[in-house]
């Protein structure tokens, strides 16, 4: 009897290794760090929901560390300072891929993804970006760019054209704004904060000059006449009363707020921005907002600022070749129309942007995809922290009168140069 | 604890009671510090330079001091300790004050102290800004309905952010102050109020006579911890105004953040949490002798 | 009396010093209920409102339901509570040992406890994360309750070090010659005497704990082991700040903790410093 009873647990015990010892080898877990609200984690979450149909044993669990690429910067910081393996997926900003890989936090892609050959079918800004020291750091989820939105309404009801030109740009939104005789009703909205979009508020009027912030080694190429006449262009709409006096202190949000509340005639806004004004449920201006190209500086080209997120294999992942491979399934074309339709998250694919669906949802994908193409990113370095906060400081004490145009590039020069050798 | 025990020595007894106290500060504390020291003598930029990882001596301090930054953060620092810790303590002394005086309900005075403490600091320097907006801000607001025509930008001014910056400060620690305050004013006790009016003392007499050094220890222990705090300084300079416009409110700890989670330069962000370490000691340390002594 | 003396003694001065002091505390409390109370193009009009034109509750409904709220302020609730009681238990055991018991290094202990505090927290955080995860507590309630009773042990210490070096030590001695131990007298005598240092103590480690962000942030990251001033920084998006929605979280945050101290604090030191001093 005992002998029997002994042998049934040991063969029990045999089989229920064995079937357990197959789960643990089919049953991956992924974790995936997907950033805050606007990154759209719901979304994200029903095409992981989607993978893990396809591939069973695998389950994906998103962490949100952070609303804000601040405080995903900090939450970063700390757990890739620690080597952690916790987490094998970042979503990582356009501007971060130079400077994770370099601090070895991102393991290189080129073995799962065939090489540098992956990054050719993304718009090339995008596969610019995304590969550091000749590597595939990160794949692209979704595009984004800098947009003119406008007030198609204002600009009908004065018989005025949309502008080519930022000449063109206050003297139409001075016409309006007089005719109109509201007090609070601004003609163009930026962002002068010190925040990230500074950078983009600098660089659109030098890069519409046909200039470059560096060249293709990192090295600093700025042009101080063009940047300083950059500056000098938004203070002359300041002083043209185009610009609020405390453009200053004006954020992202607060470009929306207003334009949402119908404050403002026109105002420069990431993609996000067109869903906001067309379907929040406090919006003043539905049906009655236009977008388009950024204005081109006098004799110069249009130019804007390229954004959107990565995703990036963590350098300390345990599961790296089935992060790798997730990271691949959500960067196909397929996901991108997904994301389009679903989200209005613009496509890193240029097929996508004249998709039928994708056109239902979003019609005015169709003129995006050219500014985005036309779209530069902003200066891939290293030490992109460093570049950052030096030109959107800069450019904050600009805007506010703390110093002269002059001065700001002359710090940012001084300051870069040391940098971005 | 309280069975009935045959005392040790006074010595065994005041070293086991230290224990825990040692232990929790060792487990969380040695470890950090160390690290940060040892950080401070090697060349950390993760930005992927050529020297990552090198052992750089005292390198790292001799560009601190060299560092325009530095001295500049530095001196906002100093000028913020200098401003908000007497600032917060004439006002968290004056609410102490009068929060004492007998009241028939005191939870609705205790709620009006504890609140300002109770809200979160993260958002306290959010919704300050938010007051000192030009557009949006009821302080504009206000002057606005007194008469003032032109809009002042509060925090686009150099002077003006720090102003509003130190304010904030005042208005959210004088709130800490005062509750350390009130609680050492509540262990005076009344009959030596009593005895000095029955001697014809007026109230200004017993105040410095019998409150303010009565409250002496009270106000020595406020006045370390604000100060540390001050030298501190980060979360509301940070969400005011990220040290704008430019980096006219830009703190040591800023600067500290800036280069830790910015720059990713590990090395030169230890060794200024090393200076910041030291700044802190040499200005508190003449606090600190006053409350070992027994009183 | 002279007349001015008799206008403002008495009631009208505690009246008037009662309407300071809540004004001064209240304004920005009432700033945040007011706006919760708004939609988010209400404060962009010009000129602002006060009042909000269409009080509406949907901010409090959206502060629940987009996440759950009330399980972080459970975790909160947890880690506060807990790393309170901690702080204040042995931040009395080592006050009362530098207080009363004659060490001869009294001075450098004091000044070790305080040094703690003399570094910036953003530096010593990676090291700190590297501590809980080796010792596996990452994502639970000790990873924070551990680093906050250190945190506040340095401002409690010192407190009740003042507290307890101005109580007589005849009183403890008389308990002591009644036959209690000296953790008796440290327990019977002093701490009830200094009652007042105590609660403070505690309300400021409370509070401290309960606000803190940067540890919260990157230790606990899981969203089951969240706390509340990290998930209403979750409200928010790179592009956007919903302020209305954000205060009414704020309202929800605080001021139940507020009120409960509040009322607390009345009932108990109210209780306690009237029958201790007697003079």
């Amino acid at each position: 009897m005992k002998r029997r009873t002994l042998t049934q647990w040991l063969s029990a015990a045999v089989v229920v290794a064995g079937l357990s010892g197959q789960a643990a080898l089919a049953d991956t877990k992924i974790r995936v760090f997907s950033g805050g609200q606007n990154q759209r984690p719901d979304l994200m979450r029903k095409l992981f929901d989607a993978y893990q149909a396809q591939n069973p044993g695998t389950t994906i669990e998103i962490e949100t560390g952070g609303a804000t690429s601040e405080l995903q910067r900090q939450y970063l910081s700390t757990v890739l300072n620690a080597k952690d393996t916790a987490i094998d997926i970042y979503m990582i900003d356009i501007v971060n891929p130079s400077q994770y890989f370099n601090a070895g936090w991102l393991e290189p892609l080129d073995s799962y993804v065939g090489g540098a050959a992956a990054l050719k079918p993304y718009l090339p800004v995008y596969s610019q970006a995304n590969l550091v020291n000749g590597k595939v750091a990160a794949l692209p989820a979704f595009a984004d760019a800098m947009f003119m939105y406008y007030r198609k309404d204002l600009l009908e009801k004065h018989g005025v054209k949309e502008p080519k030109t930022w000449d063109e740009l206050t003297a139409a939104a001075k016409k309006i704004t007089e005719a109109e005789k509201n007090p609070s009703l601004q003609g163009l909205s930026i962002q002068g904060a010190p925040i990230e979009g500074a950078v983009c508020t600098f660089l659109l009027p030098y890069w519409s000059q046909g200039k470059q912030f560096n060249d293709a080694n990192g090295k600093l190429t700025l042009d101080k006449e063009a940047a300083t006449k950059g500056l000098d262009m938004w203070l002359k709409m300041v002083d043209a009363g185009v610009l609020k006096k405390n453009i200053a202190e004006v954020t992202t949000p607060v470009t929306v707020n207003e334009f949402k509340a119908g404050q403002v005639v026109f105002a420069i806004n990431w993609g996000f921005a067109w869903d906001v004004f067309k379907d929040a449920a406090d919006s003043q201006v539905k049906g009655k907002v236009g977008v388009m190209p950024l204005p081109a500086v006098a004799g110069g080209k249009s130019a804007t600022c390229v954004g959107g997120w990565q995703w990036a294999v963590s350098a300390f992942s345990k599961n790296k070749p089935a992060a790798a491979q997730l990271v691949k399934y959500m960067s196909t074309p397929e996901a991108s129309k997904f994301l389009a339709r679903e989200g209005s998250l613009l496509p890193v694919f240029q097929s996508v942007y004249t998709d039928a669906d994708v056109l239902k949802q979003a019609p005015w994908f169709k003129d995006a995809a050219n500014v985005i193409i036309a779209g530069q990113a902003r200066p891939i370095s290293s030490q992109y922290g460093q570049v950052s906060d030096v030109v959107r400081t800069n450019t904050n004490a600009a805007l506010a009168r703390t110093k002269t145009p002059t001065e700001a590039v002359n710090d940012i020069e001084g300051r870069l140069n040391r940098v971005m050798r | 604890m309280l069975k009935t025990l045959r005392d040790p020595s006074e010595k065994v007894l005041a070293w086991l009671l230290l224990t825990p106290a040692f232990l929790l500060i060792a487990l969380i504390v040695i470890y950090p510090v160390g690290k940060l020291i040892y950080n401070s003598f090697f060349d950390l930029r993760l930005s992927g330079g050529a020297n990552l990882g090198q052992f750089v001596g005292w390198l790292n301090y001799q560009d601190v001091l060299k560092d325009a930054d530095f001295w500049h953060a530095t001196q906002n620092t100093l000028w913020i300790t200098l401003i908000t810790v007497p600032g917060a303590l004439l006002v968290g002394l004056g609410l102490a004050l009068l929060a004492n005086l007998p009241f028939q309900r005191k939870w609705p005075v205790r709620l009006a102290l504890l609140l300002p403490w109770a809200l979160p600091l993260s958002f306290c320097g959010l919704i300050f800004a938010w007051f000192f907006n030009t557009d949006y801000g009821i302080v504009n607001d206000v002057l606005r309905r007194l008469g003032q025509q032109e809009t002042t930008m509060w925090l686009l001014r150099p002077n003006w952010a720090f102003a509003a910056i130190c304010l904030t400060i005042i208005w959210k620690t004088s709130s800490f102050m005062a509750l350390i305050l009130l609680a050492g004013l509540q262990m005076i006790p009344r009959s030596l109020y009593e005895a000095a009016e029955v001697d014809g003392a007026t109230r200004w007499q017993q105040f410095w006579q019998i409150t303010l050094p009565l409250l002496m220890p009270s106000i020595v222990v406020a006045l370390i911890f604000r100060t540390l705090t001050a030298l501190q300084t980060f979360d509301i300079p940070y969400t005011m105004t990220k040290g704008g416009p430019g980096n006219s409110t830009e703190t040591l700890a800023m600067l500290i953040h800036k280069t830790t989670i910015d720059y990713l330069d590990l090395g030169y962000g230890s060794t200024l949490a090393v200076f910041m370490f030291l700044i802190s000691m040499a200005v508190t340390a003449v606090y600190l002798r006053r409350v070992g002594q027994t009183a | 009396m002279t007349t001015a003396a008799a206008l403002w003694s008495g009631k009208r001065l505690r009246m008037a010093a009662a309407a300071l002091i809540v004004v001064n505390g209240f304004f920005p409390a009432l700033w945040i209920l007011l706006t919760s109370l708004k939609s988010e193009s209400e404060l962009v009009r010009k000129p602002i409102t006060w009042l909000p034109h269409a009080p509406t509750l949907d901010n409090y409904v959206h502060a629940f339901t987009a996440q759950p709220l009330l399980h972080y302020l459970g975790n909160s609730l947890m880690v506060a509570s807990l790393s309170t009681v901690l702080s204040l238990l042995v931040a009395a055991c080592a006050a009362y040992a530098i207080a009363r018991l004659n060490l001869r290094y009294r001075q450098w202990i004091l000044t070790a406890i305080v040094a703690s505090s003399m570094f910036p927290l953003i530096s010593l955080l990676v090291p700190i994360f590297e501590t809980m995860r080796s010792l596996n507590l990452l994502n639970s309630y000790l990873a924070l309750v551990l680093p906050y009773t250190v945190l506040n042990l340095p401002v409690c210490t010192l407190v009740l070090v003042s507290f307890f070096q101005s109580i007589p030590k005849d009183l403890e001695n008389a308990a002591m010659i009644d036959g209690c131990s000296r953790l008796g007298a440290l327990w019977r005598v002093v701490i009830p005497l200094s009652a007042p240092g105590v609660f403070t103590a505690g309300i400021l480690a409370f509070v401290n704990a309960w606000d803190e962000f940067l540890l919260a942030l990157s230790l606990n990251a899981s969203a089951a082991m969240r706390t509340a001033p990290v998930g209403i920084a979750l409200y928010q998006g790179e592009y956007s700040f919903p302020w209305p929605l954000i205060s009414a979280a704020l309202v929800i945050t605080i001021v139940p903790v507020a009120v409960l101290i509040a009322l607390f604090q009345e009932r108990v030191i109210g209780g306690l410093t009237q029958g201790g001093l007697k003079g």
